[in-house]
């Protein structure tokens, strides 16, 4: 049914919400670290998702994990493809930091505003 | 794919963002159904005794109980937990579409050309003025809205909202996200099991998720959704023809439909009006009116009004419309739908309103009994996302 050939055009989306940041502590910075803290959390559980699916999958095959994980080398083009991992984790970590200043780039002048605050 | 979302339009993500989903639902049910109850029991236990204490009374109004927990721990860590948890729904699913928007929409035109399934038609409108609550608002915390678009016959960001509710939805609103409409069709069918509209009309349809029931529960009927939203009426219609169910999606504003006078024998809605702001909602009852042809119905799916719920039930779900980009939701709460109704010259003897148990989560069979037995008061499970949710439903019969 979707045999047509796609023109790919780069298409870049918005990860970042615009207008009025909401924030809630009175302390400067923490509304940010609570949104690290998320982060982190998140993929600590992508991590330990990944590894019990690698766990898994191994032991279907017979094999035990153990030394070998410890003393395992990537080639370069692995260690590679972990470089570019491992800058794509840090900044989806640190998202709540580029968002902010992003925000200041989008026009947002006439967003409604929420109700009053009691 | 995403949990619930299986048609052609469905995007692929690896396993990695598959699992930044699980998370993101996982941390959503903890927030509602476990820091929910935190927040309870710290209102409960201090912050409600200390107000008596001090005021020799107990706080009136969901606006007291906000003041007077807004400056307590746990009401900030739920609250920067649950904003970014919302954020986090959005981000977790943008990824897979921004990899697929040019092919989403290669899809999704040859679905909406497709007569293979199912015979629906779509139609968009460029000169559309979208409107402010749309325009210039990341509803929700969702990024692009419902109308932003960066290619020809672009749907990345119906893909978004449907993938992002999936994620949402934490499995409340059944496989297809339907939920709301499947209890309330159902349930509105069984009360009135004479009516047999021709016309149905879903009005700020978004991904057509709210408008298929419609065509399940009476297949004769022609179901139409309209949204602002060009991504979204093209999105919803290349997803009905690849569940094969014949429905047709137009871009038009609610409020100014432009169809004929007494064209329609429903007119529906499903969690749109407390998107709306007042001036809106007052003009899309009077265009509801003018569409209904004598002896049809409006219906809305709805968040409960504050004067059916105790004030801390009121503050909890107003929450949203302080911190979640979504400053129409309160106002809106704050109606008397029936008093509205009237004003839009619908008969105070034709209003209803009914409590229907959401039916994925309770059965069908509590739906039917629902039917004889609904009471509207004093329900904090009304409207609110988390398990043992049951809708709240309102209209009026047009004479």
């Amino acid at each position: 049914m979707f045999a047509a050939k796609v023109k790919k055009t780069q298409t870049k989306l918005r990860y970042g919400v615009k207008g009025k940041q909401i924030k809630f502590f009175d302390a400067q910075g923490v509304d940010e670290l609570v949104s690290i803290c998320m982060t982190l959390a998140q993929e600590l559980w992508v991590v330990k998702e990944r590894l019990a699916t690698v766990e898994a999958a191994a032991a279907k095959k017979g094999v035990i994990l153990g030394d070998e994980v410890e003393g395992y080398a990537f080639t370069p083009e692995q260690r590679a493809v972990m470089e570019e991992e491992k800058a794509k984790f840090i900044d989806r970590v640190f998202f709540t930091l580029r968002e902010q200043s992003e925000a200041l780039e989008i026009d947002a002048k006439d967003e409604p505003d929420p109700p009053k605050l009691p | 794919m995403t949990e619930n979302v299986d048609h052609d339009l469905k995007v692929s993500y690896t396993r990695d963002e598959t699992a930044r989903q699980h998370f993101v639902s996982g941390m959503r049910s903890y927030i509602l159904n476990h820091l929910a109850g935190n927040l309870r029991t710290v209102y409960a236990k201090k912050v409600e005794p200390a107000f008596k204490n001090k005021n020799k009374r107990a706080p009136k109004t969901a606006p007291e109980i906000h003041k007077a927990l807004k400056d307590e721990t746990v009401f900030k860590f739920y609250s920067a937990l649950r904003c970014n948890t919302q954020e986090m729904v959005w981000r977790s699913v943008i990824p897979g579409v921004e990899r697929e928007v040019d092919e989403l929409a290669m899809r999704a035109k040859v679905l909406n050309q497709s007569d293979e399934k199912a015979k629906g038609t779509v139609r968009t409108d460029p000169k559309l003025q979208i409107p402010r609550n749309v325009s210039e608002l990341d509803v929700h915390l969702m990024p692009g809205g419902y109308h932003e678009e960066r290619v020809a016959g672009d749907v990345s960001q119906g893909a978004i909202y449907d993938n992002g509710l999936s994620v949402f939805a934490m499995g409340l609103l059944g496989p297809r996200m339907d939920d709301i409409t499947q209890s309330v069709s159902t349930f509105f069918a069984k009360r009135y099991p004479d009516f047999k509209p021709r016309r149905i009309l879903d009005l700020g349809c978004s991904i057509g998720h709210s408008s298929l029931p419609w065509k399940e529960r009476y297949p004769e009927a022609e179901v139409f959704g309209i949204d602002v939203g060009a991504p979204l009426v093209r999105y919803a219609h290349a997803r009905a023809q690849s569940y094969g169910v014949t429905a047709h999606f137009e871009q038009k504003d609610a409020e100014n439909t432009g169809f004929a006078d007494e064209s329609f024998d429903v007119i529906y809605s499903c969690m749109f009006l407390h998107e709306v702001p007042k001036r809106g909602i007052r003009n899309i009852f009077k265009e509801a009116r003018r569409l209904l042809k004598p002896g049809g119905v409006m219906l809305h799916y709805e968040l409960p009004p504050n004067k059916m719920l105790t004030a801390y039930d009121g503050f909890y779900l107003d929450w949203d419309s302080f911190y979640n980009k979504e400053p129409y939701y309160k106002p809106f709460r704050d109606m008397d739908p029936e008093e509205e109704c009237k004003v839009a010259g619908f008969k105070t003897s034709k209003f209803f309103q009914y409590v229907v148990p959401s039916m994925s989560f309770y059965g069908e069979k509590a739906v039917t009994e629902a039917v004889s037995h609904t009471k509207t008061e004093g329900d904090s499970n009304v409207g609110r996302f988390a398990d043992g949710v049951r809708w709240y439903t309102f209209g009026a019969w047009k004479q």
